[in-house]
């Protein structure tokens, strides 16, 4: 193993107690992880307010600690914007999805497809769009812990990606849904405290007056080169992508596997109900300080900061708080640059755990015990495969972050994710609980549709083509100009559901779709809790 | 599929007749009466933020006071939108929603104890799940 000679000793002390922590809840969950309830669902055990951490700690990624705060160091305006996007999708998810998939599904986004589709082109489907989904997700997620880890821990990217993993597969394969629902608690709770904490240090420099704190981020953002702005516009230079963005962000959340099956961790559609709500406040709190991390960085670190921050600003949090315990080289900066870098760690791990299981439940469950084995082997089975498809997902996504190395760019991988998940699952999820006349050929046609869009859309952008965002006629092609997708492939993810079901000869399955109707709206016949 | 469905023995319902009965009908027309306007409404007010931010750069960036732009402005107000929808609907769920969803499948619970039909050949019925 390549060792850095730089090795931060306080942040890996840090780094061992929230492992530490994390594996004593795995041991302790181990117990309880082999029928395919516990294993996927936690039971159903999970209360509405555990859930609603638990989303919170799923969902707010390092690409949302670091990379916003970085974003709005770096840009100003422009950062915040991803945080509205990321917050109001949770409107989506409540006011469309979060009850009616609780009542429905069972494990994954597939079993809520199959119940009124054929099964088999329907799980095929349903796989399609969440191995898609959480094979960028995760790999994004993946080269952002080796770069973090690498820059405040100070081991080598390889050996950064490394550790990831196999603490992400510890979880997962030891102590399944429980186990990753309570990392996904604790590194919640831990990271608001550490956001309010850094929050009040800003705060206080300003005497507790954000507007104050406007004005002195402003003035440091003067300076020449200083690219940051109190207007929009400075980072999301072409218009048309930032529309295609906000509507990805806004209606991808309710199509990304790991979030819907957080859902059916709760006993009933009211607690999921309430876990949505608790998560709106969490997440909701969570960005609007992640502005006065920004600002303060902007404010504190002024411009001089910059290149410190490293590449998208994803270190400018770290740094204001290394700044804020008393700057570099002295205990307490050192202390709060550990604690923000284990924060950090335990935000990644609780990230990457839950979309591997959600990864792992579409291999295991739709695929090999839905369609390869048709429902013939016991839960005990499906289980050992589940593990060993976390497994080797695990492996393929240490194995590509490795390989494509720090060269990804994080936040362009997760824009994706969001994209395919607006674009391939929702729309078929979302018709499939409403639309009386959805059948299976305008579901699996929505969900290649989708996909195949996004893909070949993202595959010609102009940032894979090495352009710089927003600059136009950079691409592939000087009339496609779009770095994120969206705002074509979500309506041809529609688009193919509604052309695929009316040209169809199928008719929709009229009675399985009563059936599914009445139980999405009244949770009569949901899956219930075990009984502890 | 079939072993999704039979867990609780549920497959004698007649889910046909819960969906035409009144209460049914006034729980689902109760709820898209406010599902409905509410996302047509956040949607709106979301995606004229997001436009405001592309087509009126300008505008956006004018000072409400000092350093407080018109745009951070507008952006609280999307958290406030997203906390005030949010307690509606969980008030508006439990007086609302709930009552009548109880009410439009009351008549149709079947006791837990009837034996599952065994069409699943997995062992997925609830009685089986609790061993642990």
């Amino acid at each position: 193993m390549i060792v850095l000679a730089e090795v931060n000793g306080l942040a890996l002390g840090v780094f061992s107690v929230v492992l530490a922590i994390t594996l004593g809840i795995t041991f302790w969950a181990s117990k309880r992880a082999s029928s395919t309830d516990n294993f996927y669902a936690a039971g159903r055990g999970i209360t509405g307010f555990q859930n609603g951490l638990a989303i919170s700690g799923d969902y707010l990624s390092a690409a949302s600690f670091l990379g916003i705060a970085g974003l709005i160091y770096l840009y100003g305006f422009d950062g915040f914007l991803y945080s509205i996007g990321f917050l109001v999708a949770f409107l989506t998810v409540m006011f469309l999805l979060a009850e009616r998939m609780r009542n429905a599904g069972k494990y994954t986004i597939a079993d809520v497809l199959s119940f009124r589709l054929r099964e088999r082109p329907a799980r095929v489907a349903a796989a399609i769009g969440t191995l898609n989904v959480a094979a960028f997700y995760l790999i994004a997620q993946m080269v952002g812990a080796g770069v973090l880890i690498q820059a405040l821990v100070g081991f080598s990217f390889t050996v950064s990606v490394l550790i990831t993993g196999t603490f992400m597969l510890t979880y997962v394969v030891f102590g399944g849904m429980i186990a990753t629902t309570w990392v996904q608690i604790i590194k919640a709770v831990l990271l608001m405290i550490g956001i309010v904490v850094i929050s009040i240090f800003v705060l206080e420099r300003v005497n507790f007056n954000p507007i104050e704190l406007f004005n002195r981020a402003e003035a440091a953002g003067q300076g020449e080169g200083s690219t940051f702005s109190l207007a929009p516009g400075t980072f999301l230079k072409n218009d048309i992508d930032l529309i295609s963005l906000g509507l990805a962000l806004v209606l991808g959340t309710a199509g990304l596997p790991h979030i819907l099956m957080r859902f059916f961790t709760v006993p009933t559609a009211q607690a999921a109900r309430s876990s949505v709500v608790t998560a709106m406040f969490i997440i909701g709190g969570f960005y609007l300080l992640t502005t006065i991390i920004g600002f303060g960085a902007r404010a504190i670190l002024g411009e001089g900061g910059v290149e410190a921050a490293g590449t998208g600003g994803n270190l400018a949090a770290p740094n204001l708080a290394e700044e804020l315990g008393g700057g570099a080289g002295t205990t307490g900066g050192d202390l709060f640059l550990a604690i923000i870098a284990g924060i950090a760690f335990a935000t990644i791990l609780a990230v990457v755990a839950g979309l591997v299981l959600s990864a792992s439940a579409a291999v295991a469950h739709d695929i090999y015990s839905s369609l390869i084995r048709k429902g013939q082997d016991s839960e005990k089975q499906e289980v050992v495969v589940a593990k060993i498809a976390a497994i080797g997902i695990g492996i393929i996504a240490m194995a590509i972050a490795i390989i494509g190395g720090e060269g990804l760019n994080v936040s362009f991988m997760v824009g994706l994710a969001f994209a395919i998940a607006a674009s391939a699952n929702f729309p078929a999820l979302l018709l499939a609980l409403t639309w009386r006349r959805f059948n299976t050929v305008g579901a699996v046609a929505g969900v290649l549709l989708g996909v195949g869009s996004a893909l070949l859309l993202i595959i010609i952008s102009p940032i894979v083509w090495g352009g710089a965002p927003g600059a136009p006629n950079t691409g592939a092609f000087d009339w496609y100009d779009l770095n994120n997708p969206g705002i074509i492939s979500i309506p041809l993810g529609f688009l193919g559901c509604y052309l695929g079901t009316i040209l169809s000869s199928e008719k929709g399955n009229e009675k399985e779709f009563h059936e599914l109707y009445v139980r999405s709206e009244t949770g009569l016949g949901a899956e219930k809790a075990i009984s502890h | 599929m079939a072993q999704d469905k039979v867990a609780d023995g549920t497959h004698q319902v007649d889910w046909e007749g819960i969906e035409r009965s009144p209460e049914f009908q006034e729980l689902v027309k109760r709820k898209r009466s406010f599902t409905i306007p509410g996302t047509v409404f956040f949607l709106t007010w979301y995606m004229t933020f997001i436009f405001l931010c592309a087509f009126a750069k300008g505008f956006m960036g004018e000072r409400v006071y000092e350093g407080l732009t018109v745009g951070y402005v507008l952006a609280l107000t999307q958290f406030l939108m997203v906390f005030v929808l949010g307690l509606l609907y969980l008030s508006r769920s439990k007086n609302v929603f709930d009552p009548l969803a109880e009410k439009a499948i009351e008549r149709h619970v079947i006791p837990d104890e009837s034996p599952a039909d065994g069409a699943g050949a997995r062992a997925d019925a609830p009685n089986e799940k609790v061993a642990r």
